[in-house]
Order: C-alpha cells, then sequence, then structure tokens
C-alpha cells in the first residue's frame, strides 16, 4: 500500500497531466466540430513541435518557451492551409473516412521526416531548472510539469475565452454546432472552420512545447499519444469540448494513480479499457449531445 | 488472367535465387492481407487502420499455440484464425455501434493496446526479445521452405479472393454495398446493417489472421513491435485504395505496386525513416486525387486511348438522359411556387 | 376509398384498424423539444397527411416511427404491435418503408440495384445467393415500369436527374413491399408534371391497398390528395380531420400564421 503523500503526489501529477491532455483533447475536439474530422496527425504535430523547441534550445541556447512565439502563428498558418487546400478538397460524402486518412498520411510524413532529419534517438532537454522541484504538502513536483501545466492552462483559458466572448468565438461555435444554420446567418463557415483549424493546431504547438520541457521524445513517440487522446475524445463525447476536458482530467488522474501499482505501459491500458467501456455502455460518450450520436 | 496465374504458379521455379522467392512471398503476403482489409474497407466502407492487430494477433496465437500448448503447426493455425475471429466480436461490437469516426478510433486504439499488452507482457510472449515459431517442416531446405510457404500463400490469396467473390455477387454484398453508400437508406429498406457489418468484420479479422498465423510459420520469429505496427494497417489500406476497393483485383494490385517498392527500396536504401514519407505521401495522393484507385483510372484511360465502337454503359446512359430531359420527363432544376400555381389554374 | 369515413374524434380504441399510432411520444433534442407528447393515429387504408409549419416535429415524429432516433418517452404501435424504439429494418421488415426529405438512393450503384437492395432474402443460407436472381429483378423492372424509369436500369443513380431519383426511391421503398409508406415531401424540388405523376401513382398504390402518410409543405397536393390530415405545431398535433374540415379550422390558420 502506497503512502498518502505517495498517493497525493499521484493526484498532483495527474492533475498536471490531466491540464496536457486536456488542452490537445480541446484541439482535436476543434477539428471535429468543424469539419467532422477525426485528426490523427495532431500528434504528430505535437512531437514536431516538441522537436522545434529541443532543436532551437540546442542550435541556439534559447529557452523552449520563446519557441511559442514562432510555433504557434506557424501552426495556425499550417492547420488553416490543411483544412483549405486539403481537406475542402475531399468528398463530403466519404469525409470522414478519407480525412481520416489523409491525417494520417501527414502523420506518417511528419514521423519519417523528423526520422530522417533528426534520426530515431531519444532526445532531451537539459535546462537550468530541469531538475528543481517543489515540495508541495509532501509531494515533489518538478517545477517544469508545473510550467507545462500552466502552459496548458493557459491556452485553455485563452481558448475558453476566445470560444465565449468574441465575436469570432461565438460564429465558431454556431458553425460547429449547425454549419447550414450559421451559413444562414451570414456566417463565411468555410473560414471560420479554417479558423478552427488553425486553433486546433495551434494547441499543438503549446502543447508541444511544454511536453519537450520534461519528457523524453523521439519520432514515434506520437503513436503514444493519439490513441489516449483520441480514447478522451470519445469518452468525453465527439464535439464536446467540457465533455473532453473533463474526461482529460479523469482518465489522466486514473493513469497516475495506477502507476502506483503498475507498470508505466499497463497503466496506459486504462484509456483504452475506458474506450471500449464507453462504446459497448453509451457510445455516444458521457458528455456528447445529438452531434456524437452519428459519428 | 490465365497469364497472370500462370506465372504466378511458376515464379518460384523462375526466381533465380531464395532472394526473389521472399520478395514474391512478402507480395502474396501483402496480396492477402490487403484482400481481407478489403471485406470491410471496400463493401462497407468503414476504413480500418488496426488490420495489422488482426494479423499480429493471429501470428502470435499460432506461435503460442505451437509452443505451449504443442499443437501441430497448421492445427495451431487454424485454431488461432478461430480465436481471433472470436475476439473480432466484442470489438467489433464497440466499434461499429456509431458510424465512422469512432470505427477508426478503434482500429487504432486496438493495434495500440494489442502493442502495450505483447511488449509488457513479455512472461508469455516473449516481450521485445521475441518470439521463436518451431518450423511446421523441420527437414526442409531453406528454399524448398520458401518454395511449400509461397504456395500457401497463394493458396491462402485464392480462397480469399473466392470468398470476396461470393459475396460481391451476393444479396449479402448487395446490403453491404448499400452500407456503404447510405446506411440509414439502406437501414430503412430493412437491411441489418449492425449484424452485416458485425459479420464482414469477423470474415475479416479471421483471413487476416490467418495471413498473418501463415506469416508467423514462416519467418519463425515474432516481435511485438513489427507485428502490431500502425504502419502494416497502414500498408494495407494503401494497397487496397491504390489498386481500387470496389474491384476483387485492386487490392492484389496494389499490394503487387506497393509490395515490390517496399521490398525493392529495403534492398537498395535499407530501412530509412523516407519509408515512412514515402507512403504517407502516396497515401495522401491516392486520398486526394484517385480514391477510386489505379483500375477504374486505368480503365478509364485504355477507353480513351482505344476509342472502340463498344461504348461504355455510362455513355449510353448519359445519351439516354439528355434525351429524357428533351422531353421534358423531369427537370433536375427545382419547381418554383409560380410554376406550381400555373399548373392548378 | 377502402376505409370507411366515420369521423369518431381521436379514436380511442386501439382497434386494428389503426395502422399505426403513438401515444405520448417525445424527442427533446439538447433544449429543443422537437416532439411533445404527441398522440395520434393513421388508419389502415387511407392516405394521411401530416402537415405543420417548418420545425413543428414533422419529420421528427417520421425519424421516430422508424426507429432513426429513439425518443425520449412514449410508445409506437404499428397494427397493434409495439414497434418504440426497434432498429430501423425491423420495423421496415413489419411493413413501414419511407422516403427521406432530401431524396436518397444509393448514388453509386445502379438503378436496378438500387431496388434489388431491399430485397429480403428468406434465410440465412439465400444470403448468399445471387443478388440478382431473375424473379426478383423482374418484379423490380415492374416496379421500373410502373415508375417510367425502366429505361435507365443499367444507369448509376447519381446520374439520374432530381426527378428521376425521386421515383427511384419511390421504386426501391415499393420494392421492400411495404403495406404503410411514410413520403416526406415527395413534392420537394419537382417539377409541376411529375407531381401530378406521383399523385397518380399515389391513388393507384392506395387503390391496391396500400396506405400512405404523407409530409409536404404544398396544400394543393395535401388537399387533393389526402382523406385524412394531422395538423402539428410544436410538437404535437392540434387538429385532424378531412381536407375540407382542417382548410376552414383556425388553429391551424393560426398555427401557420405564427399566431
Amino acid at each position: 500500500m502506497p503512502s498518502a503523500s505517495l498517493v497525493f503526489q499521484s493526484i498532483v501529477l495527474g492533475v498536471l497531466l490531466g491540464g496536457l491532455y486536456a488542452l490537445l483533447a480541446a484541439g482535436l475536439t476543434l477539428y471535429f466540430g468543424v469539419m467532422r474530422v477525426v485528426m490523427i496527425a495532431h500528434s504528430a504535430f505535437l512531437i514536431l513541435a516538441a522537436y522545434l523547441a529541443w532543436y532551437a534550445h540546442r542550435e541556439t541556447g534559447i529557452d523552449p518557451l520563446l519557441t511559442l512565439l514562432v510555433t504557434v502563428p506557424l501552426f495556425f498558418a499550417a492547420g488553416v492551409a490543411m483544412q483549405r487546400l486539403l481537406l475542402t478538397r475531399l468528398r463530403p460524402a466519404t469525409l470522414t473516412m478519407m480525412s481520416v486518412l489523409l491525417t494520417f498520411s501527414i502523420a506518417l510524413v511528419i514521423e519519417g521526416l523528423l526520422g530522417y532529419a533528426f534520426s530515431g534517438t531519444q532526445r532531451r532537454i537539459r535546462l537550468g531548472y530541469s531538475s528543481a522541484s517543489l515540495e508541495f504538502f509532501g509531494a515533489r513536483i518538478a517545477v517544469v510539469k508545473l510550467i507545462a501545466f500552466g502552459m496548458a492552462a493557459a491556452a485553455l483559458l485563452g481558448l475558453y475565452l476566445l470560444m465565449k466572448h468574441s465575436r469570432f468565438g461565438q460564429a465558431l461555435r454556431a458553425t460547429i454546432q449547425h454549419r447550414e444554420a450559421a451559413a444562414l446567418l451570414g456566417i463565411d463557415t468555410d473560414r471560420i472552420a479554417g479558423y478552427g483549424f488553425g486553433l486546433g493546431l495551434a494547441t499543438a504547438a503549446v502543447g508541444g512545447t511544454a511536453l519537450a520541457l520534461d519528457t523524453t521524445i523521439y519520432p514515434s513517440l506520437h503513436w503514444h499519444w493519439i490513441g489516449p487522446l483520441m480514447a478522451i475524445i470519445v469518452v468525453g463525447g465527439l464535439g464536446s469540448v467540457p465533455g473532453a476536458a473533463i474526461a482529460a482530467m479523469a482518465l489522466g488522474m486514473t493513469q497516475s494513480l495506477l502507476q502506483l501499482e503498475l507498470s508505466t505501459t499497463w497503466a496506459q491500458t486504462v484509456f483504452y479499457v475506458a474506450l471500449f467501456a464507453t462504446l459497448a455502455v453509451r457510445p455516444q460518450g458521457f458528455f456528447g449531445g445529438r452531434l456524437a450520436q452519428r459519428f | 488472367m490465365a497469364a497472370v496465374v500462370a506465372v504466378a504458379l511458376s515464379f518460384p521455379s523462375m526466381a533465380p535465387s531464395p532472394y526473389e522467392l521472399t520478395v514474391g512471398i512478402a507480395i502474396v503476403n501483402y496480396a492477402v492481407l490487403s484482400t481481407s482489409w478489403n471485406f470491410v474497407g471496400g463493401f462497407t466502407g468503414y476504413i480500418s487502420l488496426g488490420h495489422g492487430a488482426f494479423a499480429g494477433l493471429g501470428a502470435y496465437t499460432t506461435a503460442l499455440l505451437v509452443t505451449k500448448a504443442d499443437l501441430p503447426s497448421f492445427a495451431a493455425l487454424f485454431v488461432s484464425a478461430a480465436l481471433v475471429a472470436v475476439l473480432a466480436v466484442p470489438v467489433g461490437y464497440a466499434a461499429l455501434r456509431v458510424r465512422g469516426a469512432s470505427f477508426v478510433i478503434v482500429s487504432i486504439a486496438l493495434v495500440l493496446i494489442m502493442l502495450l499488452v505483447f511488449q509488457s507482457w513479455s512472461s508469455f510472449t516473449g516481450g521485445s526479445r521475441g518470439l521463436v515459431v518451431p518450423r511446421p517442416f523441420p527437414g526442409m531446405l531453406r528454399s524448398e521452405h520458401h518454395e511449400v510457404f509461397y504456395f500457401l500463400f497463394l493458396a491462402l490469396l485464392a480462397v480469399a479472393l473466392l470468398t470476396w467473390w461470393i459475396i460481391d455477387r451476393s444479396r449479402f454484398g448487395m446490403g453491404l454495398k448499400a452500407i456503404r453508400e447510405d446506411e440509414d437508406k439502406a437501414q430503412s429498406l430493412g437491411t441489418p446493417t449492425y449484424t452485416y457489418k458485425l459479420v464482414v468484420f469477423v470474415v475479416s479479422a479471421t483471413f487476416t489472421a490467418l495471413a498473418g498465423g501463415l506469416y508467423g510459420l514462416w519467418f519463425g520469429d515474432l516481435d511485438p513491435v513489427f507485428q502490431f505496427s500502425i504502419l502494416s494497417g497502414a500498408y494495407m489500406v494503401l494497397m487496397a485504395l491504390l489498386g481500387g476497393v470496389r474491384h476483387l483485383y485492386g487490392p492484389l494490385l496494389g499490394a503487387v505496386i506497393v509490395g515490390y517498392g517496399l521490398e525493392y527500396s529495403k534492398l537498395e536504401y535499407g530501412d530509412t525513416p523516407l519509408h515512412l514519407v514515402f507512403a504517407g505521401l502516396l497515401l495522401g495522393v491516392v486520398v486526394m486525387f484517385m480514391p477510386d484507385g489505379v483500375i477504374p483510372a486505368a480503365t478509364g484511360l485504355i477507353a480513351r486511348v482505344f476509342k472502340t465502337g463498344e461504348t461504355s454503359i455510362r455513355e449510353v446512359t448519359a445519351a439516354e438522359l439528355r434525351e429524357e430531359r428533351g422531353q421534358g420527363g423531369a427537370e433536375p432544376a427545382p419547381g418554383s411556387p409560380g410554376q406550381k400555381r400555373e399548373v392548378k389554374q | 376509398m377502402s376505409a370507411k369515413e366515420n369521423e369518431q374524434g381521436q379514436g380511442q380504441e386501439e382497434g386494428k384498424e389503426h395502422g399505426l399510432a403513438t401515444v405520448g411520444l417525445t424527442k427533446a433534442f439538447g433544449g429543443v423539444t422537437a416532439l411533445d407528447d404527441a398522440t395520434v393515429s393513421f388508419r389502415h387504408g387511407r392516405v394521411n397527411a401530416l402537415i405543420g409549419p417548418n420545425g413543428s416535429g414533422k419529420t421528427t415524429f417520421f425519424n421516430c416511427v422508424t426507429g432513426m432516433i429513439r425518443p425520449d418517452a412514449g410508445r409506437t404501435t404499428y397494427r397493434g404491435r409495439d414497434i418504440t424504439a426497434k432498429p430501423p429494418h425491423r420495423i421496415a421488415r413489419a411493413g413501414i418503408g419511407r422516403s427521406f426529405q432530401l431524396c436518397r438512393v444509393f448514388p453509386r450503384m445502379t438503378v436496378l440495384d438500387n431496388l434489388l437492395v431491399a430485397v429480403r432474402p428468406p434465410n440465412l443460407l439465400a444470403q448468399l445467393a445471387g443478388a440478382r436472381k431473375r424473379e426478383e429483378t423482374e418484379r423490380a423492372r415492374y416496379w421500373l415500369t410502373r415508375m417510367g424509369i425502366e429505361h435507365l436500369e443499367r444507369a448509376e443513380a447519381r446520374n439520374l436527374s432530381w426527378g428521376q431519383q425521386k421515383l427511384l426511391e419511390l421504386a426501391g421503398v415499393l420494392m421492400s413491399e411495404p403495406e404503410l409508406i411514410l413520403l416526406d415531401e415527395p413534392a420537394g424540388g419537382v417539377n409541376p408534371a411529375l407531381i401530378d405523376r406521383i399523385c397518380d401513382l399515389v391513388r393507384e398504390l392506395n387503390a391496391e391497398g396500400r396506405t400512405f402518410l404523407i409530409v409536404e409543405h404544398n396544400m394543393d397536393l395535401v388537399m387533393s390528395l389526402s382523406d385524412h390530415i394531422v395538423v402539428f405545431d410544436r410538437g404535437r398535433p392540434i387538429a385532424e380531420g378531412p381536407p375540407s374540415v382542417i382548410q376552414s379550422d383556425e388553429r391551424v390558420l393560426g398555427a401557420y400564421l405564427g399566431v
């Protein structure tokens, strides 16, 4: 039986991890909301951002956080371009399936190029504060994990405020809920969908930089992220941002607690167990509305 | 057709070296896998990216039945396929209840979860140290061994193609294709879509497991990283899509093209990450520009080059359509309210 | 007309002459109640119509009855049998066929195959039999001929004109041998000549013993074609009766004008 402080530490770590999951799952939910697309390449872009942060740090010694200034706009633009140039050209009838394949192929290309450019070697950023940690009611929490969580939380909050209080956010939500109706109200839904895609990819930029701070990265790492993230959005209900956030927190915490008793790999199976259980019991997910039922 | 069969059958005796023969085996193996995948992908339009899991399970279950339960090799192969079929039922149950997106997610999750389990449970599966499968024919020379397996794979391919053909022309197949076109509509006409999808999913998983198990017996050494690789599932999709999922020989054609390319580049350039880039780019190009595959694209081209007197059915129809419209039978344009009033008066 | 006209208001007893009946059918999407405690019945043998302003729950009613969506509450019976929340193919096999609001055919199948999909194999083994058996093909051709599109049987459905697709959809529904046919806006986007054609077909098919339930916005068509009209407003029936009664009902007028 692990001690109380160990359990507490696991809970804190679970929350910190859940924050990152929540941000990334929000991105996946955005793509699904605006385009009904399951974006397999999301986590490949995540790893790409992590590599860019690592590379910039290795070459110039700048703080990885500064790369955000470049990667966030870059990824936003890439997301818009991807939606406008690739996804809108697919036949609407087979969009869901074909977009999966298209984003899958993008993931393969990114993984392959990363492997080619940086080899399959495991990489890790060493920072002055890499080993620093805080005592927190008996729990030892690495500073970098707190920073990563802070970034995720700030990005999520920004996303929330944008969605709730800006004119663009209103248009985006209208597009997600009912595209035809939004178009009738004079919203340029194609443009909005493009921006929604860009926002989703921007979450991968933030997440990737956060990830690079305290994780060892390698080109095929994205497969270890896409599985859990997709499980999260299904459990939360496809298309529901709050659902994704709650599921991310719950599953992140469970994973963290399971690691006390099980190995890391076995603890990861919690996502898949949750995925299958959800589909068997409540296929529309636990927070999904009408949207989720048809997909 | 007969020529293709003849070439396929005589390939082992023509192959200049055992290496060419192994390339042939790999390609026929790809052909079985992508044809098996096409039972789901081609008929119902549901894209599974996780069929690698069934191949891996087929290989591992066969190997474990031979090593741990002392079953004869080929008995183990069929028992393993049956076990995978049983496992495919709950997987399909979860994956097929909702449409589209969830299916893909489950299919990918299946590979990832199997990779986790088979790597972590190393006391049973050998983990990443690998699992050695005893050869089914211990006394045989290496080249004879290859030759026997070449024909075994070929036989399996023939059975898979025959099954696909039978379903294609059957009422069952008609229902499956209706699901691909419009699932709601098919259901409203009385097709039990869920059962249909589940049945064909299990059939597909079974053939995939047979191919995987046969591969295990031939190759003789299993590693979870290769058996439960998301990439092997991706190759199945790429091959089937490239050839043409609506055609019996589409996946086979795709397997020959992609499989040859893969084996050739492995020999020339070794195992580089650029394989991923090329596979990804090719898949992207196929999805964007020829989602129906090369067979329709090629037949269209041939039809244009050899303009024979015989026109295609489509063209006749188009002509008929024009005629029909000329007579004012049915206008495609939606009638305006004004028109309706005119008739009323 | 096959059904006898003795109006008795709501028709309390659930006898066999009531083909389709719902009790308290309710369905909400998020905060919007599309069907609100809808209790309604349609007698067998007639041409029934379901009218109401946009968003009054007509299509949701169709979708609930045919099992496409699951109602939150309430029951549906067909000829005395409970069919609530049964899967759509069961309901189709119980004898209820339907068309869709925006006409839906299988775009990349031939016209003939579009009909053959609706054939029900008698047993499990028959599933693997060839899909284009002669007697079934003949039956399919019969319906195509009645629709006047038999010359298109080898064309892919997506190459047909809108009107031809409407006829094809109806032929497909008929191929599944329904007793009750639900038509969702059969005249939507169709030219006047074809509207007349569809009306004639409905009359003929009704005379041959098929019951219809039609959702339609074209009032001329509804009034001339139907024996019995139910008016929906905000997810529940507000009036019903023969066309002459409905035309002069103030509540109906109010519902349409939004009073």
